[in-house]
C-alpha cells in the first residue's frame, strides 16, 4: 500500500500542495539543499537526498484506494449512550407494555451491567411525529432536529458487543474493546494525511466537563505513530498545549529565535546529512504557524450574531454547541477529522441528573440546536457534501426500568444495551432521508438490517476513499485493520 | 550398429545431464525460500483460519495429509502428481492458485516445483533453532576514506561481523567520532544523562581510557535509572489501574526493584524468574516477591457493573502476551482466536501457556489484592517476633502460614464470589452489601479447619449482625458476627466453628434499626485461617493481638503474584473463538512444540516457565534480549521487528552477529547485561562518526549495515532529564512514590475520580522522569508527546516522530522554561560581564563541546536582537523574567535566557549523535 500511495503522491506532488509547497521554501528553509523536495520550488535545487514528502511531514496529504465522497469526518460522541427510545427509535408497544413484568423470554442468558433479577418495561418517555418528507420519526425531545432530518440516514439496528463503556467507547472508536488500537481518526489522518498544514490532521473537542470513560486512548494512535493521535484542543487555558508564547516573549522575538535555532540545525544539516534535521525544521514552523492559526480558529468571538443564534453559542464556554460551530470552523479549514465527545448521557436514573425524563431531556436540548445548526451551516457553505456528519453513542439503552442492586427506583432511568441501538449519518455519499433496520415491539434486539461497529467503520473508511480490508499497519508481525477481521460496507445507506 | 551407438551416446549424454542438472541443482531451502512463498500467496486461504478444500500450508502434517478430495495435495517428490504444483499452472482461472489473484512468477512456481521435488521438507523457522556457535570472520577493513595510514576498522568481534557485511555492500565504515561527541553520545546511552563535570574534565584531559570511561558510566546509580525506563515500558509499568476511572496504584516499588536490579548487574536469567515467578522461589524473600508485579501491571478494571471475572481473564491474556512478547519475541494474542496463519504455533497451546498464568490469587478485585505489606521499624521486628513463635511452638508450615498472612493475608474469599442474594447485592459490582434480613450465599469454601474468620468491611451503623450457617438458612450456626461502626476499612477476627472440607455458607444479616433497603456494610472480603499455634505458653496473648493489629497497620504495599492454594486450583480450558463465556477442551500447562523441551524436573508452573525461558536451550530468550539492547544502542535491531523474530519477521541483517551475542551473553557472561552492553559500546561500530552523506544515505538509508555510528532523537524521559541536568535543577534523589512535576491545569479529567495532580514540591519537582506519575488515561502531556507510551500494555518499540507539539513543548512549557533560565544564570556567572564567553560556556555545558565560530555569531546575532527587544520594552523583560531577582532583571540577562531557550531547542540537543 505505502509504494502505492507514494506513487500516487509522486504524481499529485506538483498539483494539489503546491501551494503549500512555495509557502514551504519561501519561509522557512532559506538556501537548502533539499532535495526532491524542492521539486515544486521555483528556483531548481541539486537533488540530494531520496526523500518523499511524508519523510519531512508525516501529515503530508495522501491519496486513499479510490475517489472519496468526503474530505473530512466530524464526529459526535455522546459519550455514556443516549436512550434511541426517547430519541429516533419509536416503540408505541413498548408504551403499552410500560410498567408491566419484562418477559423472563427477553432476560434469559442476559447480561447486564445494573439490572438484576426480574424489572419492569418502561414505555417511551418522549412523543413522537413522523418528520419531513422521509416521514422517520422524531421525538419532542430534538424538535430542532426534525428540520434537517431529511438530511441525515439512520441506522437503527446498530449492536455491539461491550455493556461497559469504557471498553465500548474503545470498540466504538478504535475497532477494539481493549486499549492500544489506532482511533478511526488516527487512521485517517495517517491514510490521508491533513489538508491544513498549520492546524492539527486531528482534532478532539470536549465538552459535558468530562474526558469520555475510557480516557484518551480514545483518541490515541495505538501502534500508529503519535503524530497521528487527536489533538484535544481546549476551550480552557492553551487551546493546544503550551500554544501560548511564555510571558514576556513578543512575537518578533520568537521569530528571530526560530530564525536562529533553524540556521544553525540547518548548518547542522549540512554536516551530518540526516534528513530528520530537514523534518525537525519544518516542524518548527509548523509550530509557529499553529501558534497563530489554532487561537484564530478557537475564537467564535467574531462570529456573526446570527451564527450565534443558530447554534445557541456563548463565546468562553465550554459547551457542546460551542463545540459544534468550532467543528465546522475547522473543517472549513480543512482538518481532516473533528471528534466531538460530549459527556452525561448514562441515563441509569439513579438521580434527577440521569433520570429519563428529566436529565436525558435536558441533555437533548443541549445538543438539539446545535447539531441542527451544524448541518444547517454546513449545508449553506457546500460544506456538507464533502462532510460526513456522524452521530452516537457506544452503546444503547435498554427498554427496561433499571433496578440498581435489585431495588426500585425513584428515578426512570435505562441500563446499558447492546442488542439496537440508533446512530444516525449525514453528508457526502449518504441516502437523505434513510432508514435502515428495524428493531423489535419493545426495543430490546434488531429484526431487520443489524448492522455492527464494523461495519460502521467500513461505512465510513469507505466514503473516505479506503477499501477497508486493504488499509493496514504491520504491527507485531501482522497486519492490523480498522474493522480486524470484520466489516461489511452499509450500502443500503449510501448513494450509488 | 551406428545407430545404436549414436543412440547410446545420446542416451549417455541425455543421463549425464540429468544427472548434472540432479547435482548442480540448488537444494531450496524451506524457510529461506519456500515459507515467504506460501506465506505471501497461499495462507490466506490455506491455513489458519481458513482451510479451504481441506487444505493448509500452516503445519507439515496437514500439507502432507489428505484434503477433502481425499488425496493428499503434495507428494514429496514428485511435483508432477502434486496438485498443489499443477493447480499453480492451470489455464482455467477458475482452477488456477492463487484463486481470483494474478498467478505465480515462473521463479516462484520453479521454487515451489523445486521442493516438492526435492522431498517436500519442512523446516524449522532460523529463529526457532538454537544459536550455533559461528566463525568470527576474517576481515582487514580499515576505518575511514583514505585507507592509507589507517588502523584496521575492527577493535572488537562485533566489528568484524559488521566489517564483512559493509564489504559485501560496498560499503565503508566511518572514522571514529570526535571524542567529544562520543562521550555525550555513551553517556546517554548509557546513563541517559549527559556526563557529569569531573568525568567530563578526566577524558577531556585523556586521564581516562575510552574502557574505564565505559566502566565508570556502567557504575554510575543513573544508569540503572535509564535501563529502567526501557524495560518499564516492556512491564507496561504505570501509577494507575487503567479502564475507564483509572485510580492510582501503589505499585512503585517494582518500579524500584527494577531500577536495583539493573544497576546491580543482576543476570538476566534471575531476573526474569524473579519477575515470573519469585513467590513459587523456596522462601521467598521480600524482593523476590516485589518482582513478581512485573505480571501485576496488568490493567484492573473498576468501572461499575463489570465483571470481575472477565477482567481477570483480560488480565491473564495479557500475561501470556506479555511473556511471549518480552521474552520470545512472539506475537501469542492472534493465536487466542485461531491457529497462527503464519508462525506454526496452535491455538491451543496458546490455552496451554494461559494456564501457567491462571491459577493466581488475583481477582480484578477494587483493592488489587494480594498486596504485600511493607512493615517497618518496630513492626518489622513485630513479624519476625511472631515468625519465631510460630516456628517454636508449630509445624514448618504454620510458619509458612502465618507468614503469609501477615505480609499479603492469602489465600481469601472475595465479596465477589457471593451470589444468589436476597434483599442485598454486591455495590458496584464489588462490594457485598446486605440490607435487612438480606442473605446470599458464598459456596465451596474450603475453611482447612480454620478456628478463625477474618473478615475485612467497613460500615457506618452500629448494630449490624451477620450469622453464618452451614448449607442453607437452617444449616448449623458457624459464626455470629457482630459488625460494629468502623472508622473506615478494618480486618476483624471472629471465632469460627471448625468444618471439614468444603462447605457452602448461608450468611444472613439482620439490623432492625435500618430502613428497608438500607446498606448495613460493606463487605471486601473473607479468609480462614487457624489460631497461632502454642495456645498454652506465656505470651500468647500479646502474640495474637499483635497479630491482628499488624494486620491492620497500614503501610506501603505493592501488588504481587500468589498461587492459588490448590483447593482454588482453577482449571483452564480454550476459549473458542477467544471468546472468554465460550469454554471449550479442558488443557494443562505446556510450551509451544515448535520451541525447546520441557525438563522433566521442572514444576508445571511459572516457576517452572521461567526455566524453561532462561534455559539455554531456549531459543529467542537471548537473540530476542540481545536485538533490544542493540536497538537501544543503534536505532535499529539486528532484526528490525523488534515484537517478532517468528516466520513473518524481517531477516536479521546480521544473523551471526545476533547468534555470537547471544551465545557470549548466556555462556560468558552468565546472562548479565553490564558486560554485553560494553562489548557493544567498545565497538568500532559504535564509536564511528554519525556523520552522513547523499551517496550514504542513497545506499543505506536506514543505516542498516552501519556504514556510520548512530544518530536518532533522544527519548522522552532523555530530554527532560538532559534539560534539567545542564540548568542544575535535576534531583539525583532515587526511589519512592511517582513524583508529580508541574503541568497544565485541566488535563486530569476523569469519570467517577475524585484524584487531582498535586504538583510536588522542593526537590521533586526535579526528580529524574522515571519517577514521574504515569497515568494511563492521561500521561505526562510533554513525555507523550515525544512518543513515550501510556504504558496500558507491552510496548516494545516507541516510534520516533517529529511534530510540531514536540517544538511548542521545548519552546514553551514551563518546564523548559526554568530550565533555560537556571542554564542562563549559570552562563551569566560565569562569562560575567562578558557574554561571548557566557554564550559559548552555555553552549558548552549543553552539548559537551566548545562553540564553532558560526554558531557562537548566530547566538550572538540573537543576543543583541533579545537584548535590544528587551531594552526597549521594559515591561516585557519584567514579565520574562519572573523568576529572577530583582539585581538580575537586565536586558543582558534576559537575553541568555532566550539564547539559553534556544540552546534547548537545538536539533544536535535533542538528538544523540
Amino acid at each position: 500500500m505505502k509504494n502505492l500511495l507514494a506513487e500516487r503522491l509522486q504524481k499529485e506532488l506538483a498539483t494539489t500542495t503546491r501551494r503549500h509547497f512555495m509557502k514551504e521554501c519561501i519561509s522557512g528553509m532559506g538556501g537548502l539543499a533539499l532535495g526532491s523536495m524542492f521539486l515544486s520550488c521555483e528556483k531548481p535545487k541539486p537533488r540530494q537526498l531520496q526523500l518523499t514528502e511524508r519523510d519531512l511531514n508525516p501529515l503530508a496529504p495522501m491519496s486513499p484506494h479510490y475517489q472519496p465522497k468526503i474530505q473530512s469526518v466530524i464526529y459526535l460522541h455522546m459519550a455514556g449512550a443516549p436512550s434511541q427510545l426517547e430519541m429516533f427509535d419509536y416503540k408505541p408497544e413498548l408504551l403499552k407494555l410500560h410498567n408491566q413484568e419484562c418477559p423472563e423470554s427477553v432476560l434469559k442468558g442476559r447480561n447486564f451491567a445494573f439490572i438484576r433479577g426480574r424489572p419492569n418495561l418502561l414505555g417511551p418517555q418522549a412523543n413522537f411525529e413522523q418528520s419531513g418528507d422521509s416521514g422517520n420519526w422524531v421525538s419532542d425531545y430534538m424538535p430542532h432536529f426534525k428540520q434537517v432530518v431529511d438530511e441525515v440516514a439512520f441506522l437503527k439496528a446498530v449492536h455491539t458487543d461491550q455493556f461497559n463503556h469504557g471498553p465500548a467507547q474503545l470498540f466504538m472508536q478504535t475497532g477494539s474493546p481493549r486499549l492500544g488500537r489506532p482511533s478511526i481518526g488516527s487512521w485517517v489522518t495517517y491514510g490521508l494525511g491533513s489538508e491544513n498544514q498549520n492546524l492539527p490532521g486531528f482534532v478532539v473537542l470536549t465538552s459535558g466537563g468530562k474526558t469520555p470513560d475510557a480516557g484518551k486512548s480514545v483518541w490515541g494512535s495505538g501502534f500508529l505513530p503519535s503524530v497521528y493521535q487527536g489533538v484535544q484542543c481546549r476551550s480552557k487555558g492553551d487551546p493546544v498545549l503550551y500554544l501560548e508564547d511564555p510571558k514576556g516573549m513578543s512575537r518578533n522575538l520568537k521569530r528571530k529565535t526560530l530564525d536562529i535555532i533553524n540556521q544553525i540545525n540547518e548548518k547542522e544539516f549540512q554536516t551530518y546529512a540526516d534528513p530528520e534535521i530537514l523534518a525537525r525544521i519544518n516542524q518548527y514552523e509548523m509550530a509557529y504557524r499553529m501558534q497563530i492559526e489554532v487561537p484564530e480558529v478557537m475564537n467564535i468571538n467574531d462570529e456573526p450574531e446570527y451564527i450565534h443564534q443558530l447554534y445557541g453559542t456563548q463565546p468562553g464556554e465550554e459547551s457542546f454547541a460551542n463545540n459544534c460551530l468550532l467543528a465546522r470552523k475547522m473543517v472549513e479549514k480543512g482538518v481532516r477529522f473533528v471528534q466531538l465527545y460530549d459527556w452525561g448521557w448514562d441515563a441509569h436514573g439513579t438521580d434527577k441528573s440521569t433520570a429519563i425524563d428529566l436529565g436525558m431531556k435536558d441533555k437533548c436540548r443541549e445538543i438539539d440546536k446545535p447539531i441542527t445548526a451544524l448541518l444547517t451551516d454546513l449545508k449553506q457553505r457546500g460544506l456538507l457534501d464533502n462532510t460526513l456528519v456522524v452521530w452516537g453513542g457506544e452503546f444503547g439503552r435498554t427498554p427496561m426500568q433499571e433496578n440498581r442492586e435489585g431495588k426500585k427506583q425513584s428515578f426512570m432511568g435505562r441500563d446499558h444495551h447492546v442488542d439496537a441501538f440508533t446512530m444516525w449519518m449525514a453528508g457526502g455519499g449518504i441516502k437523505k432521508g434513510a432508514s435502515h433496520g428495524i428493531t423489535d415491539d419493545i426495543g430490546f434486539s434488531g429484526v431487520e438490517d443489524r448492522v455492527s461497529v464494523h461495519d460502521v467503520h467500513a461505512t465510513i473508511l469507505h466514503l473516505l476513499g479506503y477499501n477497508h480490508e486493504k488499509f493496514t499497519f504491520d504491527f507485531q508481525g501482522r497486519p492490523f485493520r480498522l474493522t480486524d477481521v470484520e466489516g461489511e460496507i452499509i450500502h443500503q445507506i449510501l448513494t450509488g | 550398429m551406428k545407430r545404436n551407438w549414436f543412440i547410446s551416446i545420446l542416451t549417455f549424454v541425455g543421463a549425464v545431464s540429468i544427472l548434472y542438472v540432479f547435482w548442480h541443482q540448488p537444494k531450496v531451502d524451506f524457510s529461506a525460500d519456500v515459507k515467504p512463498i506460501l506465506n505471501q500467496h497461499c495462507i490466506s486461504c490455506h491455513g489458519g483460519v481458513k482451510k479451504n478444500a481441506g487444505f493448509s500450508l500452516l503445519f507439515e502434517n496437514e500439507a502432507l495429509g489428505a484434503t477433502e478430495s481425499g488425496h493428499p495435495a503434495i507428494i514429496p517428490g514428485d511435483a508432477s502428481e502434486s496438485e498443489f504444483i499443477s493447480r499453480l499452472k492451470e489455464k482455467d482461472p477458475e482452477l488456477r492458485m492463487p484463486y481470483n489473484k494474478p498467478p505465480l512468477s515462473d521463479e516462484e512456481i520453479k521454487t515451489l516445483t523445486d521442493w516438492v521435488n526435492q522431498g517436500a521438507q519442512w523446516g524449522n523457522h532460523w529463529a526457532y533453532e538454537l544459536p550455533e556457535k559461528v566463525e568470527i570472520p576474517h576481515t582487514t577493513l580499515k576505518a575511514g576514506f583514505s585507507k592509507e595510514n589507517t588502523a584496521p576498522f575492527a577493535k572488537n568481534e562485533i566489528d568484524h561481523f559488521v566489517a564483512d557485511a559493509l564489504e559485501s555492500h560496498d560499503l565503508q565504515p566511518s572514522p571514529e567520532a570526535d571524542p567529544l561527541v562520543l562521550l555525550r553520545r555513551v553517556s546517554l546511552d548509557l546513563t541517559g544523562l549527559p556526563p557529569g563535570d569531573t568525568l567530563a574534565e578526566r577524558w577531556k584531559n585523556q586521564e581516562i581510557t575510552y574502557e574505564s570511561l565505559v566502566d565508570k558510566l556502567l557504575q554510575d546509580p543513573g544508569y540503572g535509572e535509564r535501563w529502567a525506563s526501557w524495560w518499564l515500558d516492556l512491564a507496561r509499568y504505570a501509577d494507575t489501574k487503567g479502564y475507564e476511572r483509572d485510580v492510582s496504584r501503589e505499585i512503585w516499588a517494582y518500579r524500584d526493584w527494577v531500577i536495583k536490579a539493573f544497576n546491580d548487574n543482576m543476570p538476566f536469567d534471575q531476573f526474569t524468574i524473579e519477575q515470573m515467578a519469585g513467590d513459587l522461589l523456596p522462601d521467598p524473600n521480600l524482593d523476590q516477591l516485589t518482582a513478581t508485579a512485573f505480571h501485576r501491571n496488568t490493567m484492573n478494571n473498576d468501572e461499575g457493573g463489570t465483571q470481575d471475572e472477565e477482567f481477570r481473564v483480560a488480565a491473564v491474556m495479557d500475561r501470556v502476551n506479555t511473556t511471549f512478547e518480552v521474552w520470545q519475541s512472539t506475537t501469542m494474542a492472534c493465536v487466542q482466536c485461531h491457529s497462527h496463519p503464519y508462525d506454526p504455533i496452535k491455538f491451543e497451546e496458546y490455552y496451554k501457556a494461559l494456564a501457567f498464568f491462571n491459577n493466581t490469587r488475583d481477582e480484578d478485585t477494587h483493592g488489587e489484592e494480594p498486596k504485600l505489606k511493607f512493615y517497618k521499624g518496630d513492626d518489622s521486628l513485630k513479624v519476625e517476633e511472631i515468625k519465631s513463635w510460630a516456628k517454636r511452638n508449630g509445624q514448618a508450615e504454620s510458619k509458612e502460614k502465618v507468614e503469609q498472612f501477615l505480609l499479603y493475608q492469602e489465600p481469601k474469599y472475595h465479596a465477589h464470589d457471593c451470589e444468589d442474594f436476597d434483599k442485598g447485592e454486591l455495590i458496584d459490582t464489588k462490594w457485598l452489601g446486605l440490607w435487612d434480613d438480606g442473605s446470599c450465599y458464598l459456596r465451596e469454601v474450603y475453611t482447612g479447619g480454620a478456628s478463625y474468620l477474618y473478615l475485612n468491611y467497613w460500615t457506618g451503623n452500629e448494630g449490624s449482625v451477620l450469622t453464618i450457617r452451614n448449607g442453607g438458612p437452617e444449616g448449623e450456626v458457624l459464626s455470629r458476627l457482630n459488625l460494629d461502626k468502623t472508622d473506615g476499612r478494618v480486618i476483624k477476627r471472629f471465632p469460627f466453628k471448625k468444618v471439614e472440607g468444603k462447605v457452602d455458607l448461608f450468611l444472613h444479616m439482620e439490623n432492625k434499626t435500618l430502613n428497608k433497603q438500607q446498606t448495613t456494610s460493606a463487605i471486601n472480603w473473607f479468609a480462614f485461617a487457624p489460631a497461632l499455634p502454642g495456645k498454652e505458653q506465656a505470651g500468647y496473648q500479646e502474640m495474637e493481638q499483635s497479630f491482628v493489629e499488624l494486620l491492620n497497620t497500614p503501610t506501603p504495599t505493592v501488588p504481587i503474584m500468589a498461587e492459588n492454594p490448590h483447593f482454588m486450583d482453577r482449571n483452564t480450558h480454550v476459549f473458542e473463538r477467544g471468546n472468554w463465556m465460550m469454554k471449550g477442551a479442558e488443557v494443562t500447562p505446556d510450551v509451544p512444540e515448535v520451541l525447546n523441551d520441557w525438563k522433566e524436573n521442572w514444576p508445571k508452573n511459572r516457576l517452572g516457565l521461567s526455566y524453561w525461558l532462561t534455559s539455554k536451550e531456549n531459543p529467542l530468550t537471548a537473540r530476542t534480549i540481545v536485538n533490544r539492547l542493540w536497538a537501544q544502542l543503534f536505532g535499529r535491531g539486528l532484526v528490525s521487528t523488534l515484537e517478532d523474530m517468528g516466520t513473518q519477521s524481517d531477516p536479521p541483517s546480521h544473523r551471526e552477529l545476533l547468534d555470537w551475542l547471544s551465545l557470549r551473553l548466556m555462556h560468558e557472561h552468565d546472562w548479565q547485561i553490564k558486560p554485553l552492553l560494553k562489548d557493544m559500546v567498545l565497538s568500532a561500530t559504535y564509536r564511528q562518526s554519525s556523520i552522513s552523506s547523499p551517496a550514504l544515505h542513497e545506499k543505506d538509508p536506514g543505516n542498516k549495515w552501519y556504514a556510520r555510528g548512530p544518530r536518532f532523537r533522544l527519548s522522552a524521559e532523555q530530554i527532560r532529564d538532559q534539560a534539567l541536568a545542564i540548568s542544575g535543577l535535576l534531583s539525583r534523589k532515587m526511589y519512592g512514590k511517582g513524583v508529580k512535576p508541574p503541568q497544565p491545569d485541566n488535563v486530569w479529567q476523569t469519570v467517577y475520580n475524585g484524584e487531582s495532580w498535586e504538583t510536588s514540591e522542593g526537590e521533586d519537582r526535579y526528580r529524574r522522569a522515571v519517577y514521574t506519575f504515569l497515568k494511563r488515561t492521561s500521561p505526562y502531556p510533554s513525555f507523550i508527546t515525544f512518543d513515550a507510551g501510556s504504558r496500558e500494555v507491552c510496548s516494545i518499540s516507541r516510534t520516533v516522530t517529529n511534530t510540531p507539539l514536540q517544538a511548542l513543548i521545548t519552546l514553551n512549557d514551563p518546564v523548559y522554561q526554568e530550565a533555560a533560565f537556571f542554564l542562563a544564570k549559570q552562563m551569566l556567572e560565569s562569562g560575567k560581564e562578558d557574554h561571548e564567553k557566557s554564550i559559548a560556556m552555555g553552549y558548552e555545558k549543553a552539548l559537551v563541546k566548545p562553540i564553532d565560530r558560526q554558531n557562537q555569531k548566530l547566538l550572538e546575532e540573537l543576543y543583541r536582537f533579545s537584548k535590544d527587544d528587551f531594552e526597549a520594552n521594559p515591561d516585557q523583560m519584567e514579565e520574562w523574567l519572573e523568576r529572577a531577582e530583582d539585581r538580575d532583571k537586565t536586558p543582558e540577562f534576559a537575553a541568555l535566557v532566550v539564547v539559553a531557550n534556544a540552546l534547548l531547542n537545538l536539533d544536535e540537543l535533542l538528538t544523540k549523535s
